[in-house]
This record gives structure tokens, C-alpha cells and sequence, in this order.
């Protein structure tokens, strides 16, 4: 395919990727997803392990409800929900959901941009998303409309200006030490 | 005669709060709880968590991937293989690295022993919690003090491993390791029948643990509880069954599940899963065949391509989870540790309520937390 791409025929590789990620979701459960999903904008991408599937901010919890009550999807477990830092690009807010019946997972991902920090909360959804949302509000600054216990979980009750999992936040003296010991080491290699 | 004065004088009943921890030797580490109590009986209670928050998610950031492994030791201290094992399948996923077989049913023999130990420190500190005060502990630690010493001639070290690397492990093991894996094997199996017979027919502990703090499937699965914790309740949920990591794909095991779900069931799916760990661990030293333990050509810095990959493993609490994004280079962009404890801690609040305050402690010792992990 490099060879393709070397010669000027760039197309025809483009064609070849976007048949190779047609195949790669075939394996995948979107046909599936994409049918309980109908009516919302999802794009979905084939991903490493689990299909991963991004729903606009304003339907995802909408979304969330619609896989969780499907009767051949059945997303009864809310296996992991975190959020992603792109800085100029917003946070990305990932709910990994996963079947205890059907044994199938699906990795769903909301953009969220930086002038709008905020999303519906999925504790109605699952109540397992409560405190994974409180972690993910205090260490990003998301906001969880209509979250039920609004506060902070693992961090000081005080501590509401600053996020420390943002990639913006400055490390500790000793921590910024340690990543340029690093930096070091990989110029010597 | 307090419910005579009660009567005569017309007192009333006031609900009081009962702070308990940070610092408690019941609570298991730094955890608090605010208990809201009418006499003896909990009504509601606020859970605090945090007290041990290093950062390890931000520190992994800025560290190269080998040395993201030490953190994960950090976090679930109790079963420091079981997370540098998910952390390593992590980058070995989105790095696109074959493991060789040698050093993938070692993986496996280590992560089944450090359940072992780790289900060993439960039954102690459980029967410390629900008053068999001393002799289970004693009993237990030394069965998981024998696990240790075999970690230790393994790894150097006897909590903090760092053994595994991704592409498969740090260095060999010992030249006698199999025959100490069976010599460790025969005094567990000899140390889980002493728990078995000391605790599990025991009247008063099972006066203690019977119908207490029982959550149902349905409500466990709601609170995205997972690992022995959510087996108990009836939900055959083992992701060494469902989706087969290593090579479980290839021993024989039983999925150990409890019917209502009450402390009892918790403590016996536990010890169950001992026995099963046993098996596997016998099939794997069966299997363990001489060659390599790290794929042919592994770079000294490993650099990692753009992608990301959410790999879990049932650690002994439940599922360990680790999220890594990468954007390329040398060190993850993101790292998320899914907690087994922090989900399971989530449902302790509906388990508690309406039980006595001597019950919150064996409910709270039931679930088995590790504060390191749910805090990180």
C-alpha cells in the first residue's frame, strides 16, 4: 500500500482504507448499534479492541439510554466512564459499556468543546456512572447536568479552580524534575 | 428499664452522627464514613474516599511506559501482578506485541498465586472484622507469608513487583520455581481447608454473616460492581471466562457464584475461588515449557503508535481496568485505571442502611477494598 501511495496513485489507497474500515466494522456489533441508534448522528470507528462509536454531546445520554434498554444490545453494565483532555480540540467524554448477557462491549465518546464544558449526567442511566462522573468533573472541570451528589470525590473539598488531570495543569516541582530526567534519557538513546 | 424511663419520661429518639475512620483499623486504610444512626441501626451513610490520592493517572503521563509499571504496584498493592498485568496488556495492545507462551503462563501462575495471597489477607482481616480475633489472622498471614517469600525469590521484592514488562517479564524466574510453586500449592491447599473448617460451619459466624447486607443481581450490576463482590449476588460474571486474556482460554476452571448475595456468600465465593485458582495454577505449571520471555527484537525505549485499547482483567476485587490513549512517543497521552473497588465501594451505601453499626464494619470487610486502588 505504500508502494501505491509512492507511486502517485493515492486514490486507489484511499479506496483500499476506506474498504478496510468497512470490513473492520462488519466484525463489529455496529450494524447492530446502528440500528438501535437510528435517529442519532453516530459515526463509529472499528477500534483496537472494542467498537468505538461518537455521538454528538447533545444526544449521547439519549444514546446511552437507547443501547442500555435494546433488547439485543442490553449495555446493562457501565464498565468505565473517564474523560480525554484534546486541549484545542475540547474534552471527550468515554463511557465503555459492556452486555453481562450478550458478553459484547462498545466504547461510546461525546465531544465536548472547550466553551461548553458540560454534559447530561448517565447516573440516570446507571447508577454506577455517580462516582465515576464526580472523579471525572473534579480532576476535568466537565460539568454532569443534573448529577444528584455534585461533589467532589477524590480531591479536597476546596479544590475547585484547578483540574489537575488537565493537560494544562503544571506538575510539581519534583514530578516536572522526573520528566525531564526522561526527557535526558531519550536523547541519549 | 430503658424503654421503662423511656415510656415514663416520654424521651425522644434522635438520630446522631457517628463519624468513623479516616483512621479505623476496621475501615481497612484511610476511608470514612459519616453514619447517620437511630440507636444502634445505621439509617444512612455518606462514604469518604481520597485520602490516599497520589495522582498515579497524571504521574503516568510523564513517565516512559516501563516506568508506568510501578505505579500500578502502587495502586492495588494487595495484587500488585494482577495490575501490572492489565497496565502491560494495555501497552502491549495499542503497541501491537506478541507475548511468548513461556512468559505468558508465568503471568498467569503469578496472577492466580497473587489472588491466593491476596483472598489470604481477606480471610484474615474478615475474621478479625466479624470477631474471630487472632486465630484466623494468625492462620491466614501464615499462608500468604509463604505466597511472598516464593514472590520474593521471584522478583526481589515482596509488594512492590515489578516484574512484568510489556512484550512478557522483567527477567527468568528461580531454577527450582516449579517445585516452589508445588511446595507453595500444597501448604495453601492445607491453609484454605483450615479456613473452610475454622470459619465457614462456624454458628457464630454464620449468625454474624447470614442475610446481612445482601444486594441483588440486578442492584450489583446497576453499581457496575464486579470480581467475587457481584459473583455473590448470582451474576456469573469472570472476565477470565468471557473474554479469555493469557491462556485461560485453555484451563479448566468453574466460575464460583453465590445465590443471595449477603456477606456469607461474598466470604464463601472467595474462598471457593481459592480452590480454582489451585487448579488453574496446576494446569499451568503443567503447560510451562523452556524458551523465551520477551519477543525477538524489543526495542530498549519503547515508543508506542496512536490508538488506544481498554484492557481488563479480573484482579482478585474485580475488574482492573486501564484505559490507555496513546498519540505516539514514549509515555501514554492518557491513562485511566478503572477501579474494581471504587465501583463495588459505590453500592456499600444500599447494603448498609438498615443494618446495625457492628454490621456496617463486616459489610464494609466483605466487599474487601483496597484503598490504594480506589483512591490511586
Amino acid at each position: 500500500m505504500t508502494n501505491d501511495g509512492a507511486n502517485g496513485d493515492g486514490g486507489d489507497t484511499e479506496a483500499d482504507e476506506a474498504a478496510e474500515r468497512e470490513a473492520a466494522l462488519a466484525r463489529t456489533i455496529w450494524a447492530d448499534v446502528d440500528r438501535a441508534l437510528s435517529g442519532i448522528n453516530a459515526s463509529p470507528e472499528p477500534g483496537a479492541l472494542d467498537l468505538i462509536v461518537t455521538i454528538p454531546k447533545a444526544e449521547v445520554v439519549r444514546g446511552l439510554r437507547v443501547l442500555k434498554d435494546d433488547e439485543q444490545l442490553n449495555f446493562d453494565y457501565l464498565r468505565n466512564l473517564t474523560a480525554i483532555d484534546h486541549q484545542a480540540d475540547g474534552i471527550t467524554v468515554v463511557y465503555h459499556l459492556y452486555s453481562t448477557a450478550a458478553k459484547h462491549n462498545v466504547t461510546i465518546k461525546a465531544v465536548l468543546p472547550n466553551g461548553d464544558l458540560a454534559v447530561d449526567t448517565a447516573t440516570t442511566v446507571w447508577k454506577a456512572a455517580n462516582w465515576l462522573e464526580r472523579e471525572t468533573a473534579e480532576m476535568f472541570g466537565v460539568r454532569f447536568n443534573g448529577h444528584p451528589d455534585p461533589r467532589a470525590l477524590l480531591l479536597p473539598e476546596d479544590m475547585t479552580d484547578t483540574f489537575p488531570l488537565r493537560k494544562d495543569h503544571p506538575l510539581a516541582e519534583i514530578e516536572a524534575l522526573q520528566g525531564e530526567g526522561m526527557a535526558y534519557a531519550v536523547e541519549e538513546e | 428499664m430503658t424503654t421503662e424511663l423511656a415510656r415514663e419520661h416520654e424521651y425522644e429518639t434522635q438520630d446522631i452522627m457517628l463519624n468513623m475512620g479516616p483512621q479505623h483499623p476496621s475501615t481497612h486504610g484511610v476511608f470514612r464514613m459519616v453514619l447517620t444512626i437511630d440507636g444502634e441501626v445505621v439509617r444512612d451513610v455518606v462514604p469518604y474516599v481520597g485520602y490516599l490520592h497520589r495522582g498515579a493517572e497524571k504521574l503516568c503521563e510523564t513517565m516512559d511506559y516501563r516506568q508506568g509499571i510501578g505505579f500500578m504496584d502502587r495502586t492495588e498493592y494487595l495484587a500488585a501482578f494482577n495490575a501490572e498485568l492489565s497496565y502491560v496488556q494495555a501497552v502491549e495492545q495499542v503497541a501491537g506485541l506478541e507475548v511468548p507462551d513461556r512468559a505468558q503462563w508465568i503471568r498467569m501462575i503469578l496472577c492466580e498465586l497473587n489472588r491466593l495471597s491476596s483472598h489470604f489477607m481477606f480471610t484474615g482481616a474478615f475474621g478479625t472484622d466479624v470477631g474471630v480475633f487472632g486465630t484466623a489472622f494468625t492462620f491466614s498471614f501464615r499462608e500468604r507469608e509463604n505466597v511472598q517469600d516464593l514472590f520474593e525469590e521471584v522478583t526481589g521484592d515482596r509488594m512492590m513487583y515489578a516484574y512484568f514488562r510489556p512484550g512478557g517479564l522483567a527477567w527468568e524466574v528461580t531454577d527450582n520455581f516449579e517445585q516452589r510453586v508445588h511446595e507453595v500449592l500444597a501448604s495453601s491447599r492445607q491453609g484454605i481447608s483450615d479456613m473452610d473448617g475454622l470459619l465457614s460451619d462456624n454458628e457464630i459466624f454464620l449468625a454474624r454473616t447470614k442475610n446481612i447486607g445482601i444486594i441483588s443481581a440486578e442492584e450489583a450490576i446497576e453499581w457496575g460492581m464486579s470480581g467475587p463482590s457481584l459473583r455473590a449476588s448470582g451474576v456469573p460474571m469472570d472476565i477470565r471466562k468471557d473474554e479469555p486474556y493469557l491462556k485461560y482460554g485453555e484451563v479448566d476452571f468453574d466460575v464460583v457464584t453465590g445465590e443471595t448475595g449477603d456477606v456469607f456468600d461474598r466470604f464463601r465465593c472467595r474462598l471457593d475461588e481459592m480452590r480454582q485458582s489451585v487448579r488453574i495454577i496446576e494446569q499451568c505449571l503443567q503447560r510451562l515449557e523452556p524458551g523465551p520471555i520477551l519477543p525477538d527484537r524489543m526495542p530498549r525505549m519503547l515508543r508506542v503508535p496512536p490508538g488506544e485499547a481498554y484492557v481488563r482483567t479480573e484482579a482478585p476485587r474485580g475488574e482492573y481496568g486501564v484505559y490507555l490513549v496513546s498519540e505516539g512517543g514514549n509515555r501514554p497521552y492518557r491513562l485511566k485505571i478503572r477501579s474494581a473497588c471504587l465501583s463495588n465501594l459505590q453500592a456499600l451505601r444500599d447494603m448498609v442502611i438498615g443494618n446495625y453499626i457492628a454490621d456496617a464494619v463486616i459489610i464494609l470487610g466483605s466487599i474487601d477494598i483496597v484503598l490504594g486502588e480506589v483512591d490511586r
